[in-house]
């Protein structure tokens, strides 16, 4: 049974509708907005069966539109601008849709439309909202084809799913451009973790951390203490009195000796800061895609592509380093304005007192230790000059004013000292096995050049242990993830859930948006297929198109009726050049009821239907004749030579 | 041939502006089937029965069923004859070659089954003794539609017995005014000629019965079938009885058209009067009537 037409161009445009719902999040509210109301236009007007505006109106109305889009991103192309116009178009293009071949058009549009989401988000929930677009844009294809709209969904998923095979080696096969298409410069650029390139302790009031997941780690073999995980992003070495930044000071070397000590072998992925990648202390090889740089630090090696990434890393528990700081090197790191006295006095003063540097160090923690300082997340706004005001005042602050003290102090005792902010810890997802490193797990602590290498000291640590044990959130309470309606903490199923949101996006993020060319190009070798080329990517497609389709096919041709024999085959076409004619016939017409409704054909051609009518009935119904009788082939030759021109077509509406 | 033709039109000269219905009766007397006239009271269904009965010259019998009916008012009583000590049955109405059963959905379900089983097993048993029923038998039942007060609905199953369903319905208006002016149809019927002799009708029936039906018309039939029970359109699908059915009712029709083989025509022209009252359409807002006549639109020929 047939589905109303109407019903199936409703549903192609709340399909379109529904498909670019997740652009309002991308593209200037009003585009999506306006689409909206276009696709509203069009269903009211098919509501009403109202005649469609002129092309000449349509050409005239589409001017002010492109136009504002213009105005407000100065750019009809990139990312932006293309995705808007193309919206704004198939808007316009629904507005000239009239036949089935129209209606066709317009649902292509959206199949691609339903694509443009994934230029600017390509995590699990936008794949999930585009498998729920494929169905509803697969559904409005089936009802368009005419099937009965009770059964069309059903069609529908066994469409999907009939492609899902093809889909899968598409995605493995399809060869991958270096770097993801979409990383062009897009016009606004939003901060992605929770650093910043400078350091001044007591700016900032208050820090509020937020939960949202900075990056994830994958350890292979051991897995590595929470106390061990300090990832290292930035290195501040100059300080003005109250703001750390990076000075520049030729590095002594880049490449660390591993020790004789343990190795910790891991997977990143991460989206750079500034071409930096979060790596752990005592980095000694960087896989593919990064390089190792100054400071110990880890870069993109294309570091302008702001685009998330995977990469590989080893870090070592102690490293050797290969040259001593020189004269230049050493003044860089002992560096102090003129600011902070009591401090420098401090530091001073414990230089005087104890030669051996290790027991400066020493005497340095335990003095620190000893100073009452509290840690919180809210202290008190510092002035003038903020590490003598930290340190012998408000003796309240973070891990930033530690840190930013201790240097201080370090460098006024002689010890080159700098400042390295990252992340501390992490979360544990032991179901998928990966940390999860969010942005409130940021943390500033400090390394002091002793004995030949830099050691790293945490004075947070010192003063607030638990800080580095247990999670802000457990410290404190505001920081707590709130379920935004309950206003309570959170019941433990919601923690499980969580936990296994994080795991299905870790998976999404490893196994589908990882795979790059690179590791096209391995699975390619390990496949013994050689490079990826059009020869081998051919390959793939044919051998493994044809081992995933012919199984379906066979399924289907053994599912399928008998062969249609030459009374039944004729029979059929006969009805189906009647149709094409313009002649509503029917299969299940009778003879009497064809000859009636051809009336309208050509008397010839009326004559050469009657005699072939008359012949199929006679033969079938009066004679008995079987279908493997030997006239019937003189027939369906007859049946197929039968071909009566178009009629005369009816007038097109908008319905 | 002659006493058939003949027949339809005395009827159609009695009962004005019904030619389709008339000649569905006809084939439904000649296919050897029970026929259910279902409409509202007043639009010509006794005089149908009666005529039938008068053209075909058969002995002929009317029960008006009431809800105080008892099995034994319709089926015969056997009587003690004290002066020849001994029982006799006293048959009833049933014993007739066309028992009008006028408004059989106001008796009780026990008098409509007794009936609807002498209707099945073409005899009677009472009191132990089996009593052949006049041949040929048929039984005209008028029924009022649903809806209407004081009326047991006959089941499913026993609808099943009838061979097919029609109604009449209002005439056209032009029907209807000549109707007005020829005044009462009880004198017309008194005056009506009987078109076939004794034994005819029966011969007729034979005839009818050997109308070829040829693989492909088979099939044809059989799809229908099967379209039946896709559980779209209907409840249940049909039964093989009602395939039977099915081709009994499109054989007389095909004879009435003086064919000797059965067309696709002529299923389709019998098909809804002899499945509506065996479906129950599943779609909302569409009788078994128009579900039956939709089924037809969908299967094909071949």
């Amino acid at each position: 049974m047939r589905s109303e037409p109407r019903l199936a161009h409703f549903a192609v445009l709340a399909a379109l509708a529904l498909t670019v719902l997740p652009l309002f999040l991308q593209l200037p509210p009003w585009v999506p907005l306006l689409f909206a109301l276009q696709l509203g236009g069009r269903a009211w007007l098919a509501w009403q069966g109202r005649q469609l505006p002129h092309r000449v109106w349509l050409l005239l109305a589409m001017i002010v539109p492109v136009l504002l889009l213009w105005l407000s991103l100065r750019t009809l192309v990139g990312r932006e601008g293309g995705v808007a116009l193309l919206l704004l178009l198939t808007g316009f293009k629904a507005f000239e849709t009239v036949t089935l071949r129209d209606w066709r058009v317009l649902l292509g549009l959206g199949f691609f439309l339903a694509a443009t989401p994934l230029l600017f988000d390509q995590s699990l929930p936008s794949a999930l909202w585009l498998l729920l677009s494929l169905f509803v844009l697969t559904w409005a294809m089936v009802l368009l084809a005419g099937v009965d709209s009770a059964a069309s969904p059903r069609a529908a998923a066994l469409a999907l799913l009939y492609a899902m095979p093809l889909m899968l080696l598409l995605f493995v096969a399809m060869p991958r451009l270096p770097g993801p298409l979409w990383s062009m410069p897009s016009t606004d650029q939003r901060a992605t973790s929770g650093l910043s390139d400078s350091l001044a302790p007591g700016s900032i009031g208050q820090m509020i951390p937020s939960r949202e997941p900075a990056f994830t780690a994958q350890f292979r073999g051991r897995q590595p203490t929470r106390e061990q995980l300090y990832w290292r992003v930035m290195v501040f070495d100059r300080f003005d009195g109250a703001r750390w930044t990076a000075g520049s000071v030729p590095d002594n070397g880049t490449a660390l000796l591993p020790g004789a000590t343990e190795v910790l072998a891991y997977s990143v992925t991460a989206t750079p800061f500034k071409g930096v990648l979060p790596v752990l202390e005592h980095a000694v090889w960087a896989g593919e895609g990064v390089q190792q740089a100054a400071a110990q630090l880890v870069r993109r090696i294309d570091a302008r592509n702001e685009a998330r990434l995977r990469y590989d890393v080893r870090s070592v528990a102690q490293a050797a380093y290969p040259a001593a700081l020189n004269a230049e090197q050493r003044a860089h790191y002992l560096q102090l304005p003129a600011a902070n006295l009591r401090t420098r006095q401090q530091g001073e003063f414990f230089a005087r007192q104890f030669r051996d540097e290790a027991g400066r160090l020493a005497a340095l923690r335990a003095w620190l230790q000893q100073q009452g300082l509290r840690y919180t997340l809210s202290p008190p706004l510092l002035q003038g000059d903020v590490v003598d005001d930290f340190l012998f005042s408000s003796r309240q602050g973070f891990c930033e004013h530690f840190a930013s003290a201790f240097a201080t102090l370090a460098r006024a005792a002689g010890l080159p000292a700098r400042i390295v902010v990252g992340f501390q810890g992490g979360e544990f997802n032991a179901g998928g096995q990966f940390w999860l490193v969010r942005s409130s797990d940021a943390h500033a602590w400090t390394e002091v050049w002793l004995q030949g290498r830099w050691q790293r000291v945490d004075p947070t640590v010192l003063v607030a242990p638990s800080r580095i044990v247990s999670e802000v959130g457990e410290l404190v309470p505001e920081a707590q993830a709130v379920l935004p309606v309950l206003g309570r903490r959170p019941p433990q199923w919601w923690h499980t859930v969580q936990a296994q949101w994080q795991r299905a996006g870790f998976v999404w993020q490893q196994w589908v948006v990882d795979y790059d060319a690179q590791r096209q190009q391995s699975l390619f070798q390990r496949l013994g297929l050689g490079r990826v080329g059009v020869g081998s990517v051919m390959t793939v497609l044919l051998l493994g198109g044809a081992l995933l389709v012919l199984p379906l096919l066979l399924w289907l041709l053994w599912r399928r009726p008998p062969p249609r024999s030459y009374p039944v085959r004729g029979w059929q076409l006969l009805v189906s050049r009647l149709q094409q004619a313009g002649v509503a016939a029917q299969a299940s017409d009778t003879p009497a009821q064809l000859r009636d409704k051809a009336a309208l054909l050509a008397p010839a051609l009326q004559q050469q239907l009657a005699q072939l009518l008359a012949d199929w009935q006679r033969w079938r119904y009066a004679e008995g004749a079987a279908d493997a009788d030997p006239r019937w082939r003189g027939w369906w030759w007859q049946v197929r030579r039968f071909r009566p021109p178009r009629l005369a077509a009816k007038k097109r509406t908008g319905r | 041939m002659q006493s058939i033709s003949f027949a339809y039109r005395q009827l159609n000269a009695l009962i004005l502006g019904k030619p389709l219905q008339i000649r569905l009766a006809l084939t439904c007397v000649l296919a050897g089937g029970h026929l259910l006239i279902e409409d509202v009271p007043g639009v010509g269904k006794t005089t149908l029965a009666h005529a039938l009965a008068g053209v075909l010259g058969l002995d002929y019998r009317r029960v008006q069923f009431t809800s105080d009916l008892l099995p034994a008012d319709m089926l015969g009583v056997s009587l003690f004859r004290p002066d020849e000590g001994r029982f006799e049955f006293q048959p009833g109405p049933v014993f007739s070659q066309l028992l009008l059963a006028d408004e059989i959905n106001r008796a009780s379900p026990k008098v409509q089954s007794a009936l609807l089983e002498a209707m099945e097993e073409r005899q009677v048993s009472i009191d132990g003794l089996t009593h052949a029923l006049p041949k040929p038998f048929f039984v005209i039942a008028t029924q009022n539609p649903d809806g209407q007060l004081g009326t047991f609905p006959l089941p499913e199953s026993q609808l099943d017995r009838f061979l097919m369903r029609i109604s009449l319905g209002y005439p056209s208006p032009e029907s209807e005014r000549a109707l007005l002016l020829a005044g009462d149809r009880r004198q017309a019927l008194s005056a009506l000629p009987v078109a076939m002799k004794a034994g005819e009708l029966l011969a007729l029936q034979q005839k009818a019965a050997q109308v070829t039906v040829s693989g492909a018309l088979a099939d044809y039939v059989l799809a229908l079938l099967l379209a039946s029970r896709k559980r779209e359109l209907f409840m249940h699908g049909l039964s093989p009885r009602a395939g039977l059915a099915i081709l009994a009712a499109a054989r007389a029709w095909a004879m009435l058209d003086g064919r000797d083989h059965v067309l696709p025509e002529d299923v389709k022209a019998v098909f809804v009067a002899v499945c509506a009252h065996r479906l129950q359409s599943r779609l909302p807002g569409m009788n078994s009537i128009d579900a039956a006549q939709r089924l037809l639109d969908h299967v094909p020929l071949a």
